[in-house]
């Protein structure tokens, strides 16, 4: 009786996924493309004729090159600005998504010299036709694991990250939270001057 | 005739020890029991959960357009924030720990690394995390998580006994009981316990009131504590400065820097990190 149940329950699962999987797996592209992305940056630093520290440069350059163009450093910066956005004319807005994405190369890219093996499991992941979260953790040489989830915006089918939140910790709103506290006391001119001195 | 009460007393030991044992698997095998019979109903709605595929998107709406609508609103910044009225005085004592982490514990702690290695400290991270299991065990309850609370139970025995005083974690590795990562501060906040204001402390970095209070509960469930009853303030001082160095040493001191050095305002940052690191863990 309940093994009679349980096949049927597994052929209606194998049928629906016979006919629901072109359509079901062909937007299932954010998980993959975090994945990839992932597995590329890896292969960068696991590569070892870039390996050492007198190749730090090389490698750093070459792994931007196979990560960067996964991020959209302008929906970021808009995101990171919040309300003040909206205020700033193009050139400016161009000059912020500039500056904005030389700080995260110049500290997130200088991280992975560190590299000791770490490792990166994809979890899960949600999506609709805009918007899409990638939960993945990253499981250190130590054996701690670290919540790691990537949150995804569609272009027209292209997926792209445009933010990074770590242990609950999102990357977009850590610095708006900063930006906004700096812009209450000061000038969005003052705080670009801040910003040019970071770097 | 001395012999024989050393005989006694380890008799009693091994009797506990047994007894002990036998618990764990009891509890050990019902959560093993609780959890398979709750994922074998998870593999009987695989039939279902495939045609759930197609409404991704009545489920995911949670957090795509909502997510998007609320950031980009004024409200949502105040949501991820906190009062900090005491702020000019939250950020002298900022730059104090600043200091006194770049001047005084990052050069102890890399001595420390030099000397014991990485192994060696997770295991010394262990053994003080396997003794204030009672932290843990108690807010488990106190938040109404049976669960948690036998889990971190099991997870004591299995540590005291196999784990080698608790240096090795094998409840983990081998029983898969994770640990129940519980405080007071989340006890108060599931209490509707409100976050208060932003304060800094010396040395133990960014909190709230409320997770002031929390700490303090802590310490007072933490059996280290009763060190400074027993062998006097000053080693159970010393007890606790070595613990916190070696957490800095393992992990924590990366943590920081990770944070405050790609930050423009390092102070903001760090109470940013901490404000939304303790609502996830709230939410858990």
């Amino acid at each position: 009786m309940r093994y009679s149940k349980i096949m049927l329950v597994m052929f209606i699962g194998v049928f629906f996924w016979a006919f629901m999987s072109p359509f079901a797996w062909a937007d299932d592209a954010p998980g993959k493309l975090v994945m990839e992305s992932i597995d590329r940056g890896l292969a960068v630093l696991k590569e070892p004729s870039l390996s050492g520290a007198e190749k730090v440069q090389e490698r750093r350059q070459r792994l931007w090159e196979e990560i960067s163009p996964v991020f959209n450093f302008e929906e970021m910066s808009k995101r990171a600005l919040g309300v003040h956005w909206k205020k700033r004319s193009p050139e400016e807005k161009k000059e912020f998504v500039e500056l904005f994405t030389d700080i995260l190369k110049n500290t997130y890219i200088g991280k992975t010299d560190t590299y000791s093996g770490e490792k990166m499991e994809v979890l899960r992941e949600r999506h609709d036709s805009s918007y899409a979260e990638v939960q993945a953790k990253l499981i250190t040489n130590k054996g701690t694991e670290v919540s790691v989830n990537y949150h995804l915006v569609s272009n027209h089918g292209t997926w792209r990250i445009y933010d990074v939140v770590i242990e609950g910790v999102s990357l977009v709103n850590n610095y708006r939270s900063q930006f906004n506290s700096i812009l209450l006391k000061s000038s969005y001119e003052e705080l670009v001057q801040r910003i040019k001195e970071k770097k | 005739m001395k012999r024989s009460i050393i005989r006694g007393n380890q008799m009693r030991v091994s009797n506990l020890l047994t007894f002990l044992f036998l618990v764990t698997i009891c509890l050990n095998g019902a959560f093993v029991w609780a959890e398979s019979s709750s994922s074998g109903r998870s593999s009987e709605t695989l039939g279902e959960g495939k045609d759930s595929v197609m409404d991704t998107n009545t489920k995911s709406e949670k957090i795509g357009p909502v997510d998007v609508e609320f950031e980009m609103t004024f409200n949502s910044i105040e949501t991820a924030s906190i009062s900090d009225p005491i702020q000019p005085y939250n950020r002298s004592i900022f730059v104090f720990n600043d200091k006194a982490y770049y001047y005084v514990v990052k050069p102890m702690y890399k001595g420390y690394n030099k000397a014991v290695p990485e192994k060696a400290r997770v295991g010394v991270r262990n053994f003080f995390s396997n003794i204030a299991m009672p932290v843990r065990f108690f807010n488990c309850l106190f938040q109404g998580e049976f669960k948690g609370a036998g889990t971190e139970l099991a997870r004591f025995v299995i540590n005291t006994t196999f784990g080698v005083a608790g240096f090795s974690d094998p409840a983990k590795s081998l029983f898969h009981l994770e640990k129940q990562n519980r405080d007071f501060g989340q006890t108060l906040a599931k209490y509707k316990i409100g976050t208060g204001p932003f304060v800094e402390w010396p040395f133990i970095g960014p909190s709230s009131v409320r997770d002031t209070v929390g700490f303090v509960g802590d310490l007072a469930l933490n059996p280290l504590t009763l060190l400074s009853f027993f062998a006097g303030p000053f080693v159970s001082t010393g007890v606790n400065s070595y613990d916190y160095m070696n957490e800095v040493s393992i992990d924590k001191g990366e943590t920081y820097e990770s944070i405050t050095k790609p930050a423009i305002d390092p102070y903001i940052a760090l109470q940013d990190a901490y404000i939304q690191n303790r609502i996830k863990r709230i939410k858990e």
